[in-house]
């Protein structure tokens, strides 16, 4: 699924209203200012959707392809208890960054429809394409995404 | 619908999902890869889980069972899968036949018997053949219920179905059946599709199936409300069915689930039970006769179903409410609980459950027939299964996971046990001749049964 | 009196559309209750089958169930 420039100008303003402390690894909140100028790919997941399993390897192949080019990957748990996250990152081990927000704020931001759900934004902190839910043959055509956002300057 | 995480093979397409289900041998209980090889990919994960039990069924002095079942169900992870099952049963002992208990011995043919005399017959079939067949019977002493001592019956289903995506809300599925016994054989399908609303919270389900099948007595299908002495049997019955069932779920909040179903169905053509048979008795209560039972050949059905689920961290409850009328006047009420509990370490549970049910008897049932009313009757039968009765079940199941010995999600062992009492209502009462002798003696069963998953 | 009891089990469940639909429900990320494998509708099908089969045999009533909607409502 695609929306193409719906919140342009409005993300700036709902990333500066941050969910500085909803949303954060250890004490660092996410401030998704710090990543303008990257592309970022924002995703949504939770340890019991199973959907999320095949997710994980696609994305932590796309950092590893593009970070350098510019792509940011960031993972936002919304699982209630911590410890169903901390399980699930066991046995996938992300090297990407991976933030925690049991109590939805910023999923509710984003106006998360279906789980798993990602939102790719360009480097000028424009929301271009949103994706509900996660398939292993849509992954050609969300990596054709990337590069045309990171071939954007 | 459970999914578990066991990648084994990545490529699209169900054929080339069994083809590779069946060439991957080793591949099986990998986890997850976490880098790389995702240029190379073009699919998704097959999953498959393999379900079986083996139950054990035993009525207190009359027949048992043993049934093994088998399920497997193959899925790409992306909503779409097939299912398989297999189950066999077979069920031997001792089988009321619908008579009446009596102060006098019985004398009875078994099915396949084409006489009351204990002396052998000679056959002469259309070819010509002649044969000589000592004719089965059986006797019931004064007191006892009449019981074919030798009924048996085999059977084998097959099933299968598929269920496939529509688009990110909808799904449909079609699914058919073959059941085979010696004396019977049923083919069924069934097709229904599924959407979802309110981010899927509510979802309405729509459900049509369709059933045929073909009676074939041993002995053949007896003339229904004929006199069981002269033996009056033809060849194959059939009869079809077709049932509609709506359904709506609906996600109440984070830890209680909700259903509806509403369902219809109709079957038409022969709905006797050919072995079934009606004592007549005179106005003492002296047995005089014996008639084949004869039911309508119509029945539509109505049910109204409601479950409603709830979790909390360590267990989970079930409530779940029928009601069912049709019309040959039975309606009948059921209730079920079940609760289960898991363990600290969330690897095994117990699951006590309990189950209430009463049923109204058909307009036509009835335990006897007295020999006046024979001429002015219209449909008859003394099954007991269209008597008004209560039944309770009681059971108890216990399970532990192997999730973690066998490295597979979903792997479990489990261990159930019901018990199963009816008890009858509504006596008619009995005239003289009966009375002392126990005419609703009620079933007393339980269920035993062994289940592994994988 | 079994009209009217059908009657009043449908408008329990009219009941439970109309007020519900929109209003009832939960979050897409709050689904981990329902993700879990016993509140599936469909959770202990092998039992409910065997179970089916006995009640067939024993009683006039069968079946009247489905079992779709609930669970993690993923993709």
């Amino acid at each position: 699924m695609r929306m193409t420039g719906r919140w342009t100008g409005r993300l700036l303003v709902a990333c500066a209203c941050a969910l500085a402390a909803a949303v954060s690894r250890g004490s660092s909140p996410l401030d998704l200012n710090s990543l303008h100028g990257r592309v970022v790919y924002l995703d949504f997941w939770a340890s019991w959707c199973t959907p999320c399993r095949q997710s994980f390897p696609w994305m932590q192949a796309m950092k590893d392809a593009y970070e350098r080019q510019g792509l940011s990957v960031v993972a936002i748990n919304l699982d209630q208890e911590r410890d169903d996250a901390e399980r699930f990152l066991q046995k996938f081990h992300p090297s990407f960054d991976v933030r925690f927000d049991p109590q939805g704020t910023l999923a509710e931001q984003f106006k998360v429809s279906g789980m798993p759900s990602s939102v790719v934004i360009d480097r000028h902190g424009i929301v271009r394409f949103t994706h509900i839910g996660f398939r292993p043959a849509d992954g050609d055509t969300y990596e054709n995404q990337l590069r045309e956002l990171i071939a954007e300057k | 619908m459970q999914l578990k995480g066991r990648p084994a093979v990545v490529r699209r397409g169900l054929i080339a999902a069994s083809c590779a289900l069946l060439g991957s041998s080793g591949a099986r209980g990998q986890e997850a890869v976490t880098s790389g090889g995702g240029a190379e990919t073009d699919g998704g994960q097959i999953d498959w889980l393999f379900d079986s039990a083996l139950a054990y069924y035993h009525e207190n002095g009359r027949v048992q069972a043993i049934e093994p079942v088998v399920n497997i169900r193959i899925d790409d992870g992306v909503g779409e899968s097939i299912n398989f099952n297999l189950t066999y049963d077979s069920l031997s002992g001792s089988s009321p036949n619908g008579a009446l208990p009596s102060n006098k011995p019985q004398t009875f043919a078994s099915p396949s018997g084409k006489s009351l005399s204990a002396a052998p017959h000679t056959y002469t079939s259309a070819s010509g053949q002649t044969s000589v067949e000592s004719a089965p019977i059986y006797t019931t002493s004064p007191g006892q219920l009449p019981v074919d001592p030798k009924y048996h019956d085999q059977r084998l289903a097959v099933g299968g179905s598929w269920q496939m995506p529509w688009s990110r809300l909808t799904r449909a599925s079609i699914g058919g059946k073959v059941s085979y016994e010696h004396d019977f054989l049923s083919l069924a399908a069934n097709a229904s599709i599924a959407h979802d609303f309110n981010q899927k919270n509510t979802t309405l389900s729509l459900g049509i199936n369709g059933e045929g099948d073909a009676v074939r007595p041993i002995g053949g299908a007896p003339l229904p409300a004929s006199d069981y002495a002269l033996f009056e049997k033809t060849g194959t019955k059939s009869k079809n069915g077709a049932g509609m069932l709506l359904g709506l779920t609906q996600v109440m909040n984070r830890r209680w689930l909700s259903e509806l179903n509403l369902s219809v169905d109709r079957f038409t053509g022969y709905l006797n039970d050919p072995y079934k048979i009606i004592s007549v008795i005179d106005t003492i209560g002296d047995t005089t006769g014996y008639l084949y039972e004869k039911r309508p050949d119509e029945r539509t059905r109505k049910s109204v179903y409601l479950e409603n689920r709830v979790a909390w961290s360590r267990a989970s409850a079930a409530l779940s409410l029928r009601y069912m009328t049709d019309d040959w006047q039975i309606h009948s009420d059921t209730a079920q609980f079940r609760v289960r509990w898991w363990t600290a370490g969330h690897d095994q549970y117990w699951e006590p459950t309990v189950r209430w049910y009463r049923q109204t008897a058909a307009d036509f049932y009835t335990p006897w027939i007295s020999s006046a009313a024979t001429p002015t009757l219209l449909y008859a039968s003394a099954d007991a299964r269209l008597g008004a009765f209560n039944a309770l079940t009681y059971g108890l199941k216990y399970a532990f996971k192997l999730e973690d010995a066998l490295d597979q999600p979903g792997s479990e062992f489990s261990v159930r046990l019901e018990y199963y009492q009816q008890t009858f209502f509504d006596k008619m009462p009995a005239p003289a001749a009966l009375q002392g002798l126990d005419l609703y003696p009620g079933l007393r069963a339980i269920l035993l049964q062994v289940g592994f998953s994988y | 009196m079994n009209r009217r009891r059908l009657r009043r089990l449908l408008i329990v469940g009219s009941a439970l559309v109309a007020s519900g639909c929109s209003s009832l429900g939960v979050k897409p990320w709050q689904r981990d209750i329902l993700a879990r494998e016993d509140m599936q509708l469909d959770s202990e099908s092998l039992d409910n089958a065997i179970d089916d089969h006995l009640y067939f045999s024993k009683e006039a009533s069968s079946g009247g169930r489905s079992f779709a909607g609930g669970g993690c409502g993923c993709n």
